[in-house]
């Protein structure tokens, strides 16, 4: 019964998200399901049309650029934190969650005034800026936890055997935290391509993003390339998804069977 | 953020409790963040004293007026509403994630980070096709002899894709909390003679209670800011906060007011993360 239930939902959770692929291949110009017929026209019109490529690079250049500001700006914060006690941790904790705790339309209000300001709008550096301390809370959450599993006797060990401390770190500490580094990395490259509220107010025509795009075409109900863009992107993440489930259960099968 | 951090000093950060030196390694992420996220919400908070004229003009207008009270409480529900039907759809898959195992558990798992990956804006075109006046529900209902309903641009379409879309998040705060519960905790209440749902109810829904608060905070916080589905699916005429704040933005210019509502939503969530934080502590939310 639970079981009916629990794979009933997971049903409900998965299974909306397959419409946009028969869409994408439709021929119709509204939101018309069925399709009436199907063609390959849209995919055409997203690969040659640079109102939908602009987007899609901007997005990605900004979600790399601001991935990498904020894993520099976060790493040494997250050994800090981790690994020292002093007066007014409290203080900076609650300082990193306030892009996450604080509603995306709020912080869309405050960089359209405060990027405006210094005529930061409408660029890319003012959106990457935006996005980084957007993407702190989480990268840094995420990097922080893979930190405090992080065994320090591998250091204590490698200095005893003479290691100074900077070969330590690339020799020792970063090789093994790299997974929480490459996981922490992508949270903050998806966490900047997905965002839309921010980028909405603040990143106009030059700077648009793909999100951006999206919204306005979801919302004039005009362009079915957004069907296009949704399937090339949900068969990303499925096919990524279903790829880490596979290798994670083949692991935990062969660990079991190892005894 | 000196360029030049010599060795001695950037390990002796890295490595040693003592000294001052975790200030040298916060400095960066810590300066960031008051320019780049205090010092702008401070400016709201400025544009909605000063704009147009130095007064509390901006506030008094805003709890005085009918229609940003019913606008604020409206969000409020809806907020609950998402939140708990996030709670009584995620509780089974959790559930039965976290007691299975196996191949059951992984895909299981699997749907809800296929969901959880994938960008909202994607799954809310998704529901505008489903729920749409030329969509395969609306075409049902019709075969089955209702007239055609409209089910887009409502309250209820708005519910059911927040609902979808906050869903991962509800079953990854309980599934974190009861993947570490004890079986044999059940298994010794099943065996002192208490029936499976008798256990179920005096053991495990006990033990999963801190995963149900952070679900639950976690979508309600997060409900009420929501822009983008609701603004895309929602009913024009019953807008949530973060439309109307949206919509200021867009098409008016009375920037002290959107300020004001904008604080007002501002100071509301950040209340309800300090008392979270109070009880529960920001990191429990990842398990």
């Amino acid at each position: 019964m639970v079981r009916l239930a629990a794979f009933a939902v997971a049903l409900f959770i998965v299974a909306p998200m397959f419409i946009v692929v028969p869409m994408s291949f439709s021929t119709a110009i509204s939101l018309e399901f069925p399709p009436p017929a199907y063609w390959l026209g849209y995919y055409r019109n997203y690969f040659t049309d640079p109102n939908w490529l602009r987007p899609t690079f901007n997005s990605v250049i900004i979600a790399a650029a601001s991935a990498m500001i904020t894993m520099a700006i976060i790493t040494p914060a997250a050994f800090a934190m981790v690994r020292s006690r002093f007066r007014g941790k409290a203080l900076v904790n609650l300082l990193l969650m306030l892009p996450m705790a604080a509603p995306s339309i709020v912080l869309a209000l405050a960089y359209y005034y405060f990027l405006g300001g210094m005529r930061l709008t409408q660029t890319h550096l003012g959106v990457i800026l935006a996005h980084v301390a957007l993407s702190v809370p989480i990268s840094f959450l995420v990097l922080a936890a893979s930190l405090k599993g992080f065994d320090r006797n591998l250091e204590r060990a490698a200095m005893n055997l003479g290691a100074t401390p900077l070969k330590t770190f690339f020799l020792v500490t970063f090789p093994v935290l790299r997974p929480g580094f490459i996981v922490s990395a992508f949270f903050a490259f998806i966490h900047s391509f997905d965002e839309t509220v921010v980028s909405l107010f603040i990143s106009g025509r030059d700077a648009a993003t793909l999100p951006r795009k999206m919204f306005d075409s979801v919302r004039m109900d005009a362009d079915p390339v957004i069907a296009v863009v949704s399937t090339l992107l949900f068969s990303l993440v499925f096919c990524g998804t279903v790829v880490i489930a596979v290798a994670n259960h083949r692991r935990r099968q062969a660990r079991i069977s190892r005894g | 953020m000196g360029a030049r951090v010599s060795g001695r000093g950037l390990s002796r950060a890295l490595y040693s409790a003592g000294g001052s030196s975790h200030w040298l390694l916060l400095a960066p992420v810590v300066l960031f963040l008051a320019v780049f996220a205090v010092l702008p919400l401070l400016k709201v908070v400025q544009f909605s004293l000063t704009d147009p004229k130095v007064s509390l003009d901006n506030y008094v207008h805003v709890f005085g007026s009918g229609f940003y009270l019913k606008t604020m409480l409206g969000t409020f529900m809806t907020a609950f509403i998402v939140a708990a039907l996030c709670l009584v759809l995620a509780y089974p898959v959790a559930y039965v994630a976290a007691r299975a195992g196996g191949w059951i558990a992984a895909l299981l798992l699997l749907a809800v980070a296929m969901s959880f990956w994938t960008s909202f804006l994607v799954r809310t075109y998704a529901w505008m096709v489903i729920l749409g006046s030329q969509g395969p529900i609306v075409a049902l209902l019709k075969t089955l002899g209702f007239q055609s309903p409209q089910l887009l641009f409502t309250n209820f379409s708005a519910i059911l894709a927040m609902v979808h879309i906050m869903l991962p998040f509800m079953v990854m705060a309980l599934y974190a909390v009861m993947s570490k519960i004890d079986p044999n905790l059940l298994r010794a209440a099943t065996s002192l003679g208490a029936r499976p749902f008798q256990a179920f109810r005096t053991v495990f829904l006990p033990l999963s209670a801190p995963g149900i608060v952070t679900g639950f905070s976690f979508v309600f916080i997060i409900c009420l800011g929501f822009y983008v589905t609701p603004v895309l699916l929602g009913s024009p005429r019953s807008q949530m906060i973060a439309g109307v704040i949206g919509d200021h933005i867009e098409y008016s210019l009375a920037w002290g007011e959107a300020s004001a509502i904008a604080v007002v939503l501002l100071v509301i969530t950040l209340a309800l993360f300090a008392i979270y934080n109070r009880y529960v502590g920001l990191d429990r939310m990842w398990g």
